[in-house]
């Protein structure tokens, strides 16, 4: 396996920015997600990777060799695309082994190799049929087997479960993730789904406009998120924003906002911003129930959604909408006036001009 | 395909180049001498050297084709036909080919499978007996009975064309206007139609050039100089009255001018047309 | 609610506006169109047409091969039974125009595809002018035949020809050549012609066939290390054998058909070099006026093109898609 570094990538398409500046490192056996939305840039930074497009600028390493010139067939990779891109007129034998094949790898080799294979993705009972005849998954997994079957330094995978109905995306879900622990394969993975990135990344890339937002393990991007964009993007429900101010009053923060003041005794960064206006960020998780010691939030029931395991509650606190992760059986309706208690030592704050964190 | 990365396919890209400059100058190079020609002195033109350049332009040819021959008697035939047999097909074939597209009733497949069928016939085979019945029906030698022979062969195409246009328009609309209160007849005219305009005109100008194309049947259907096309009467000039090669090059260019400039209009939809119908088939 | 449903109530929604009185013509069609027979009633005149100037001389062609048949012969016709068809199997003149056809459709389909091909990747790769390029192209199928057959005598014309010019000079001919008099050349010679008057037909369908073609399976097989010559052999063609398919019987159909070309440049001639089925078949009936030989000429040459038709479908693998 080799590792993968960025060093100052960019895209341009005529006058159009579309990657700036992109530096990132992944280490061997890594599994890295270009997390964002559409248009931010990802699968253009993943192509360039692949090396099926050029960058404007920037070197491309891959095992420490710089490949910006090398055609993607000599980088040692493989790709998994959203489309999945079997041979319709091949059957999945020849699919899985095109790769050796153009290679000009020995038939017996090719054959054994394509046989571990199919058999790793559980799909050789399906050798001799065409993709046409096969469902949704068993061409994401076909499409898998095409990958793994040279043992490539580098997997790439463009948002290879978008095309998949809900319950089928979290099976291969799990599956890739099996994989790449039994394989420890290095793999940068597109996407555009944050559950995917959280449950199957070593490190996430979330990627905004072309720029990388923030680059981290999974946790601490939830946990310490770098701005408000990604603040907002991972989570769901999304994190709740409350503008106000921030004091200091006898040794502990507090953040003075619409309706009240709310006592912030267990944060610890970001109180140089003291008598400045900001965002303060809350997870609908860290709100509970009851009155907490001093740091709760009250307002008006709007809107309560039932989900099964926990209930979201929309307050209405001082004209500012706020969704609240509670449990099963609340008794709130529309119109309840209620109290929460606030988790602050999960709390995050923001610049609100800059949404940078504090 | 992904943009030119590589050395390879910058050079790829001048391969590609390379090719269409030829294409292009072994289509349009024959085009372009017989353009020349028809504007050289009949002197130049049958110099034992050839010239390339000639030494002044002159529409000579023209005119003289123009006001010696019947060449103008030709050309208003061939426009009365053509113009009739875009009607017979417009009026007819219109309302078949939405049948076709929004319909599904018994017989439905075999009727198309016909259509192709009929697409087999040896033009010769259907020249005589249709020489025959419009003998029979004095409608030999006569500009609407070539109009009506032409839609023998037009018409299947131009339903199997226009179909494939009227395949494109959603047929949400028109359920949509039946809701409001339109009969079917009602939301063929002001919904559909108009939606698949570009289609239809399309369509009509790919019968027209066919039609204003015509030989063969124009040739054994028509006898004297009242309703004789252009292309019977310019080879009927080449062959019988020795025609010189200046005003042939003349009469050619006078008779393709309408053509190119109406294929030039709407080329990209009438590729979509076709392309459209004979995928189908 | 489907179409069917809507024919099946007994009574008509909506209906024409208020205020048009009862014998306003469009709202009579209007109501009609609400009936279950709108669908018929549209098909009618076309329909009409179509048997009346289709189907029915057809027949009628067919049966006057069974005849003896000829225009100018007063005395009228008399059922022949086959004997237009034995005629036929002893006539020579038969099978050397089942030769040249065989070897005229055959040439000139190959060389078309292949430059329609060319000419569709070309187009394919959308590089700027395209858009110009393709109407230049595409310029030759639509022009006519008289013109085009005329374009090209005189191009190749014994004393003024531009292109014996062109090849003298470029020392690949000895001196200007009379390319339709002589019986080994003009076969060649007309075969060129009806190519680069036909090739866009292919050019068009096969561009089509590329355009439906997804550019990920080109991304997958750069990766996978095929290069382009053997991304052309083992995807892009494969995929298109459907179109292909389609490309060539309608063409081989066109080429059979009609004549056109042949007549304007060569009749036949020199000698009998160019003499084709549809040719001869045309050249029976409109100089020999004998309509029962004609038509019996025309139901071999339908009868050869449909077991073409049925033939390449079955053994290509068209089938399999």
């Amino acid at each position: 396996m080799a590792t993968l570094s960025l060093r100052g990538v960019r895209k341009r398409f005529g006058t159009l920015e579309v990657l700036s500046n992109i530096d990132l490192d992944l280490e061997e056996s890594g599994f890295l997600v270009l997390l964002g939305p559409s248009g931010c840039g990802k699968s253009t930074l993943l192509s360039i990777i692949a090396g099926l497009e050029e960058a404007s600028g920037g070197d491309v390493l891959i095992g420490g060799r710089r490949v910006n010139d090398v055609h993607p067939k000599d980088r040692n990779i493989a790709m998994v695309f959203q489309s999945y891109a079997l041979y319709p007129t091949m059957p999945v034998a020849r699919n899985i082994g095109f790769g050796l094949e153009m290679r000009k790898v020995a038939r017996p080799d090719r054959e054994a190799a394509v046989q571990r294979a199919a058999e790793l993705l559980q799909v050789n009972h399906l050798l001799e049929r065409r993709p046409g005849q096969l469902s949704g998954g068993q061409r994401q997994r076909v499409a898998m087997g095409r990958a793994i079957v040279r043992d490539p330094d580098l997997f790439l995978f463009d948002e290879p479960l978008s095309n998949l109905d809900a319950k089928l995306r979290v099976e291969m879900r799990t599956e890739i993730k099996r994989l790449h622990e039994r394989l420890k394969t290095t793999i940068v993975y597109v996407t555009h789904d944050q559950v995917e990135a959280m449950t199957l990344g070593t490190r996430v890339a979330v990627m905004k406009g072309g720029v990388i937002q923030q680059i981290a393990d999974p946790q601490t991007i939830y946990e310490k998120p770098a701005n408000t964009f990604v603040a907002g993007f991972i989570g769901s429900p999304a994190m709740n924003f409350l503008a106000g101010t921030l004091e200091v009053e006898a040794g502990t923060a507090v953040l003075r906002h619409a309706s009240g003041a709310l006592r912030l005794p267990g944060l610890t960064e970001g109180t140089g911003a003291a008598g400045k206006p900001v965002l303060l960020g809350i997870r609908p998780e860290s709100l509970s129930l009851g009155s907490g010691a001093g740091a709760a939030l009250s307002g008006t029931v709007d809107v309560v959604e039932p989900t099964g395991p926990d209930t979201h509650v929309l307050l209405d606190v001082g004209g500012q909408q706020v969704t609240a992760r509670l449990g099963p059986r609340t008794g709130l309706v529309h119109g309840d006036e209620v109290t929460l208690a606030v988790d602050t030592a999960a709390v995050s704050l923001f610049d609100p001009e800059t949404g940078l964190r504090l | 395909m992904a943009e030119p990365r590589y050395r390879g396919d910058r050079l790829l890209n001048l391969l590609t180049y390379a090719v269409l400059v030829a294409l292009a100058v072994f289509c349009i190079g024959p085009v372009l001498w017989t353009l020349l020609t028809s504007l050289k002195e009949e002197s130049e033109i049958i110099t034992a050297q050839v010239a390339y350049l000639p030494s002044h332009l002159t529409f000579d040819n023209y005119a003289r084709l123009w006001s010696q021959s019947n060449y103008p008697t030709l050309i208003v035939n061939s426009l009365a036909v053509t113009a009739m047999t875009v009607a017979i097909c417009v009026l007819t074939g219109t309302v078949a080919a939405y049948a076709f597209s929004r319909f599904n009733f018994p017989g439905r497949t075999q009727l198309m499978l016909g259509y192709l069928v009929i697409r087999m016939f040896p033009a010769v085979l259907m020249i005589i007996p249709l020489f025959i019945l419009l003998r029979n029906v004095g409608l030999l030698d006569n500009r609407f009975g070539l109009a009506v022979a032409y839609t023998s062969f037009l018409l299947p195409l131009y339903v199997w064309m226009l179909k494939g246009f009227f395949d494109a328009a959603p047929k949400e609309l028109e359920s949509a206007a039946r809701i409001d209160g339109s009969t079917r007849l009602g939301a063929m005219f002001r919904i559909v139609i108009p939606i698949a305009r570009n289609g239809l005109v399309a369509t009509s100008v790919f019968v027209a050039i066919a039609a204003w194309n015509e030989y063969l049947f124009a040739l054994m259907l028509t006898t004297s100089e009242g309703s004789r096309t252009w292309p019977v009467g310019l080879q009927l000039m080449i062959g019988e009255y020795n025609l010189p090669w200046g005003m042939l090059a003349a009469g050619g260019m006078i008779s393709i001018a309408p053509v190119i400039v109406l294929f030039a209009i709407v080329q990209r939809w009438m590729v979509a047309g076709i392309t459209a119908g004979a995928v189908k088939g | 609610m489907d179409d069917a449903a809507f024919s099946r109530r007994k009574f008509s929604v909506g209906g024409p506006p208020a205020g048009w009185s009862r014998w306003n013509p469009a709202r009579w069609l209007g109501e009609l169109s609400e009936t279950r027979y709108w669908m018929y009633l549209l098909l009618v005149p076309s329909l009409v047409l179509i048997l009346g100037i289709v189907l029915y001389p057809t027949l009628y062609g067919v049966e006057l091969s069974f005849q003896i048949m000829r225009l100018n012969r007063p005395g009228g016709n008399h059922f022949a039974g086959w004997s237009q068809y034995t005629r036929m199997w002893s006539d020579p003149v038969f099978w050397l125009s089942l030769r040249n056809t065989a070897i005229w459709v055959t040439a000139t389909t190959i060389i078309e595809f292949t430059i329609g091909l060319v000419a569709a990747l070309a187009l394919n790769r959308n590089l700027p002018g395209t858009r110009i390029f393709s109407v230049l192209i595409l310029i030759p199928y639509f022009l006519p035949n008289v013109v085009a057959g005329n374009i090209w005598a005189l191009l190749l014309d014994f004393r003024v020809g531009v292109l014996n010019d062109i090849l003298v000079r470029l020392h690949l001919l000895g001196a200007y050549k009379a390319w339709f008099a002589d019986p080994n050349t003009a076969m060649p010679a007309v075969i060129v012609i009806e190519a680069w008057h036909g090739f866009p037909f292919f050019a068009l369908l096969l561009l089509a066939g590329l355009k439906g073609i997804p550019a990920d399976l080109y991304r997958a097989a750069t990766i996978d290390g095929a290069g382009r010559f053997a991304q052309l052999r083992l995807i892009t063609l494969p995929m298109m054998r459907t179109i292909i398919a389609a490309a060539v019987i309608l063409r081989v159909i066109g080429l059979v058909n009609s004549p056109d070309l042949l007549l304007i440049l060569t009749q036949g001639g020199p000698g009998r070099a160019t003499q084709v089925l549809s040719l001869y078949a045309f050249q029976t009936a409109y100089k020999d006026f004998n309509f029962g030989y004609a038509g019996a000429l025309s139901v071999v040459m339908f009868v050869l093109l449909m077991v073409f038709a049925w033939a390449y479908v079955r053994f290509s693998r068209v089938n399999e898609e």
